[in-house]
C-alpha cells in the first residue's frame, strides 16, 4: 500500500466542485474553497511545510469563473509559487492549476489519478524524510514568510493594474517587464526571509550567512542594512570584531 | 407609504426581480452549472408550482432583463426551467408528502387556474387546509383548456397539478360558481377566506356587422373546444384576427385541423404585436400568412354562413396609453379577403354574472372586480381576488404571482395582522458596470422542437448529451446579482462575507483593485468597507490583504488550512 502514502491536496472551486462525479484516489484530499483566487499563496507553502507531496488547483475554465478574473488571480498566485518553489529546492511540478468544468467528459477522478502519477514520478516530498527536512524546512519558512509578506502581496495583488493601466506617470508596465520585477523582488525577499529564519535561532554574522546562502558577503550585507532599517533584525553582540545578527520578533 | 415602515427591500438579481413569481434564476441556473437537476427543480418549487408548464409557454420577462442581453443574448432560462422539470417528470418525479396540517381555518379557492391554485400550493405549504372549486370537469384553467397540445402538453398540467394535490390540496371539480356556491354559502360551510380567481373566460367581441354568421367563433371557444376533444369543424380558409398569443394558438391550431389557408389579420405591425417572437417564427414555419395594418370592417355572408371579411388598412400615430403605436384607419381602403372561417381573438373579459354586486368595479375601462392592487383584498371583509380577474387578461407568470400574493395576504389575514405588514420591495441589483469586459458566448441550448424517436441506449446518450448542453448553456449566465444562496441549504456553498478588521487596514487599496465586483472600497476615513450586496463571499481581497486585515467569515485561513492538512495530523 505504497500509495496510501503519498499525500496531494487538491483546492478546489466551490463552483467546478461536484461532489458525484468525483472518484477520488486515496491519498488525495479535496479542500473546497469559494474560489481558487481565494487562496493565499502561504496556505499552499504551509501544506509543502507540512510535508505534502503535491498541491493541485482545480479551478473553473476561464471563462467560465463565477468571479470573473478569480481564476486569473489564481494563475498569479501560482506563477509565484512556482519562483518561490524554485528557489526552495523543492520541484516546481508539484504545483500544478487545472483548469476544470463539471460539463467536462472526464470526470475529476481522471486528472486526480493523472496527477498522482505525476507526483509519483517526482517521488516524495523531501520534507518527509527526516535526513533532507533540515536543509530544506529553512527555505519552504523563508518561502512561507516571504509570501505572507507586505511587499509580495501588495505586487501580486496590484499586477492587473500595474500591466493593464498606467500608473501616476502615465508608464504603463508590460508583462515581461513585470515578471522581471517579480523575479527580483522575490528573489530579494526569499534571501531576506531566509536570513530572517536563519538568525533567529542563533545570532550569526555576515560571513556565516554568506556561506550558507552561497552568496557575496557583500550582497549578504546589503540586505542586512535593508532588513535593519525595516526592524525585521538587530545587532546581537560583537565577537571580536565581527557584528553577530539576530532576528526580530516580526508581527 | 410613509407609514409603511415593515417594507423590507430585498436585493435580487435582474432575472428574479423581472419575474413576477420572483423565481430564484440564479440560483437553479448555478444548480445547473453543476448538473444538479434534481435540486434545480425544487429552487424553481420554492417560488412558484409550475415549473414545466412556464418552461413551455412563460413569455419569459426574465431573458429580458437577462444581463446578458446587453452583450449577446439572453442565457436561456426558459429552455432550461423545461429541460430540468422534464427530466424529473420523466426520471420518476418523487411524491411529495402531504404537509401537516398547522393551522384550523378553512380556505376556499374559486378557480383552478395558474393563480387559484398558486394560492394553494403556497397556502397549503403554509399548512391550511385549502379547497379548490372548477367549474370545469378537470382543473388547470386557461393552461389545460386553453393553450394547444402542442405548445403544451395536457399530461405535463395534469402532472404540475398532481404535484399540488400530493401536498394535501383539496381539488374539487365541476363546481360553478354562483349556480353551485356563492360566497355566502361558503362562509356558512365554515371557511374563513374566499380568494376569487376566476379568470376572464368570455372572448371580446369583434363588434362588426356579420359576427352571427356561421363561421365565425371566438378563439377562445374554439381552443376550448378542441381542447375538451369535441368535433369542430374548420374552414378551407380561415381568418384569425388579433396580434396575441391566442391568435396565433388559434391560427396554428386551425391549421394543423386541416384548413389550407390561415391567414392573422393585426391592426398593428409586427413590432407591436403582443406575442412572443418566437411563436410567431413557428406559426410562419407552419405556413401561416400575416397580414398586418388591417382590421375588420364587417363580415360578409352569404346563405347565413361566412363568405369575406372586409378589412380596412391602417396607418400608425402616436403611441397610447400601453406604449404601443395607435392604428388609424385609412379611409377608402376596404378591401376583401375570402374566407369561410373568422376567428376573433381580441382578448377577454370575464363573466360577470357569477360575482356579487358589491364587488365590481364601476369605472369604465378598468378590470371587473376591484381589489387593492398590493393585498388582493375586495371590499368584503375576508374575501380576496387576483389573477385575470382583477387584472384583465395577462400571462401565467402574473396569475402566479398574484396567487403568491393573495397567499401572504390571507395567510396575514387570518392570523390578524396587518395586510401591509413583512411585505417586501424587490430591488433589482447586479454589479456589472462595465460591458467591456465580459465575453461573448453564444448559445449553446435550445430546446428540441420534435422529440427524436430512439431506442432504449440512444435515449441515455441523448439525454447525457442534452444535460451537457443545458450545463454549458447554464455557464453563460454571469451570476450578475447578489449572492443568490441557492447552494447554501443545500450545503453545496458556503455564502462567505468578507469581514475588515478597521485596526490592521492601511488603506493600500488593493482589495478594491482585485475585487471582481467593486464590493469593497475605501471609505473616507482610509479605511476598506464591504459592500454587502454586491459581495458575493469569493475571498479574493483576503487572500490578496497585504496586511491580513481581511478574513472570510465562514472560511478564514485557518479553516481551509486545517481542512488541507487533515489527512497528514489525522
Amino acid at each position: 500500500m505504497e500509495e496510501d502514502k503519498y499525500n496531494i491536496v487538491c483546492f478546489m472551486c466551490n463552483w467546478a466542485f461536484c461532489q458525484e462525479e468525483m472518484q477520488i484516489p486515496s491519498g488525495v484530499n479535496v479542500v473546497r474553497v469559494m474560489c481558487l483566487g481565494r487562496l493565499d499563496p502561504a496556505i499552499i507553502l504551509e501544506t509543502f511545510e507540512n510535508g505534502v507531496d503535491g498541491v493541485m488547483l482545480v479551478g473553473c475554465k476561464p471563462h467560465d469563473c463565477h468571479y470573473i478574473d478569480g481564476n486569473l488571480q489564481a494563475e498569479r498566485t501560482v506563477k509565484m509559487l512556482k519562483k518561490l518553489l524554485k528557489l526552495t529546492g523543492l520541484e516546481t511540478d508539484r504545483v500544478k492549476i487545472l483548469w476544470y468544468s463539471p460539463v467536462e467528459e472526464k470526470s475529476f477522478g481522471y486528472y486526480a489519478k493523472k496527477f498522482l502519477k505525476e507526483i509519483k514520478e517526482i517521488g516524495f516530498s523531501p520534507l518527509k524524510s527526516e535526513a533532507l527536512k533540515s536543509k530544506l524546512l529553512v527555505n519552504v519558512l523563508a518561502a512561507k514568510n516571504a509570501a505572507s509578506d507586505f511587499r509580495l502581496r501588495v505586487l501580486l495583488g496590484r499586477e492587473k493594474e500595474l500591466t493593464e493601466g498606467v500608473n501616476v506617470y502615465g508608464e504603463k508596465l508590460s508583462a515581461e517587464e513585470f515578471d522581471s520585477l517579480l523575479d527580483e523582488i522575490v528573489t530579494e525577499e526569499f534571501v531576506r526571509h531566509k536570513i530572517h529564519v536563519l538568525t533567529k535561532t542563533q545570532p550569526l554574522s555576515v560571513k556565516a550567512l554568506a556561506d550558507v546562502l552561497e552568496m557575496k558577503t557583500a550582497n549578504v550585507l546589503r540586505h542586512i542594512v535593508n532588513m535593519r532599517r525595516k526592524n525585521m533584525i538587530a545587532l546581537d553582540h560583537v565577537e571580536g570584531t565581527t557584528p553577530l545578527y539576530r532576528a526580530l520578533e516580526v508581527k | 407609504m410613509a407609514a409603511n415602515t415593515q417594507t423590507k427591500v430585498r436585493k435580487l438579481p435582474p432575472c428574479r426581480a423581472a419575474c413576477p413569481a420572483h423565481v430564484n434564476v440564479q440560483g437553479y441556473v448555478a444548480l445547473l452549472q453543476r448538473g444538479k437537476f434534481k435540486e434545480a427543480v425544487e429552487i424553481i418549487r420554492r417560488d412558484m408550482p409550475f415549473p414545466a408548464i412556464c418552461g413551455r409557454v412563460c413569455f419569459s420577462p426574465c431573458e429580458d432583463a437577462c444581463a446578458r442581453t446587453n452583450v449577446d443574448q439572453a442565457v436561456a432560462i426558459r429552455a432550461l426551467k423545461r429541460l430540468v422539470a422534464d427530466i424529473e417528470r420523466e426520471t420518476g418525479r418523487v411524491k411529495p408528502e402531504p404537509i401537516p396540517k398547522k393551522y384550523s381555518e378553512k380556505i376556499a379557492i374559486i378557480g383552478a387556474g395558474p393563480a387559484g391554485l398558486t394560492a394553494a400550493y403556497e397556502l397549503a405549504k403554509l399548512g391550511y387546509p385549502v379547497t379548490v372549486f372548477e367549474r370545469m370537469s378537470e382543473a388547470g384553467g386557461m393552461m389545460r383548456y386553453c393553450i394547444p397540445e402542442f405548445r403544451l402538453e395536457k399530461f405535463v398540467v395534469a402532472n404540475e397539478i398532481a404535484y399540488i394535490k400530493d401536498l394535501g390540496v383539496e381539488i374539487k371539480t365541476g363546481v360553478e360558481f354562483g349556480k353551485d356556491i356563492t360566497i355566502e354559502s361558503l362562509q356558512n360551510e365554515g371557511y374563513k377566506a374566499i380568494f376569487i380567481a376566476i379568470g376572464t373566460q368570455l372572448g371580446m367581441k369583434l363588434n362588426v356587422p356579420g359576427e352571427d354568421l356561421e363561421g365565425v367563433i371566438n378563439a377562445v371557444d374554439f381552443l376550448r373546444a378542441v381542447n375538451l376533444g369535441k368535433h369542430v369543424e374548420v374552414g378551407e380558409k380561415v381568418a384569425v384576427v388579433g396580434g396575441g398569443n391566442t391568435a396565433i394558438d388559434a391560427a396554428r391550431t386551425a391549421k394543423k385541423l386541416g384548413a389550407k389557408e390561415v391567414m392573422i389579420l393585426y391592426r398593428r405591425s409586427r413590432e407591436e404585436m403582443p406575442a412572443l417572437p418566437h411563436e410567431v417564427e413557428l406559426a410562419e414555419k407552419d405556413g401561416i400568412k400575416f397580414y398586418f395594418l388591417v382590421a375588420p370592417k364587417q363580415i360578409i355572408g352569404e346563405n347565413g354562413k361566412v363568405k369575406a371579411i372586409e378589412c380596412l388598412r391602417m396607418r400608425l400615430g402616436e403611441p397610447d396609453e400601453s406604449g404601443r403605436r395607435r392604428p388609424i384607419p385609412i379611409s377608402f381602403s376596404e378591401h376583401q379577403y375570402e374566407v369561410d372561417m373568422v376567428i376573433p381573438a381580441l382578448g377577454q373579459v370575464a363573466e360577470i354574472s357569477c360575482l356579487p354586486k358589491e364587488l365590481l368595479n364601476k369605472e369604465a375601462r378598468a378590470p371587473s372586480l376591484k381589489v387593492d392592487p398590493t393585498t388582493l383584498e375586495t371590499n368584503m371583509p375576508g374575501v380576496f381576488a387576483g389573477g385575470d380577474i382583477a387584472t384583465g387578461p395577462a400571462s401565467i407568470i402574473e396569475a402566479v404571482g398574484a396567487g403568491k400574493r393573495a397567499a401572504v395576504s390571507i395567510h396575514l389575514y387570518l392570523q390578524g395582522m396587518d395586510l401591509r405588514s413583512g411585505r417586501e420591495e424587490v430591488e433589482e441589483t447586479t454589479w456589472v458596470k462595465n460591458w467591456g469586459y465580459i465575453n461573448k458566448k453564444e448559445r449553446r441550448y435550445e430546446p428540441p422542437v420534435e422529440k427524436p424517436r430512439l431506442s432504449f441506449d440512444e435515449a441515455r446518450e441523448y439525454l447525457e448529451k442534452i444535460k451537457r448542453q443545458a450545463m454549458f448553456e447554464a455557464f453563460r449566465c454571469l451570476g450578475c446579482g447578489p449572492c443568490a444562496e441557492c447552494l447554501a441549504n443545500l450545503e453545496l456553498c458556503e455564502g462567505d462575507k468578507a469581514v475588515v478588521d478597521e485596526s490592521l487596514c492601511i488603506g493600500c487599496n488593493v482589495c478594491a483593485v482585485v475585487c471582481p465586483f467593486g464590493a469593497i472600497k475605501k471609505n473616507e476615513k482610509e479605511i476598506a468597507q464591504v459592500n454587502e450586496d454586491l459581495c458575493k463571499g469569493c475571498g479574493i481581497c483576503a487572500a490578496r490583504c497585504p496586511e491580513k486585515a481581511i478574513t472570510m467569515k465562514k472560511s478564514p485561513n485557518e479553516r481551509i488550512l486545517s481542512l488541507a492538512l487533515a489527512t497528514i495530523r489525522g
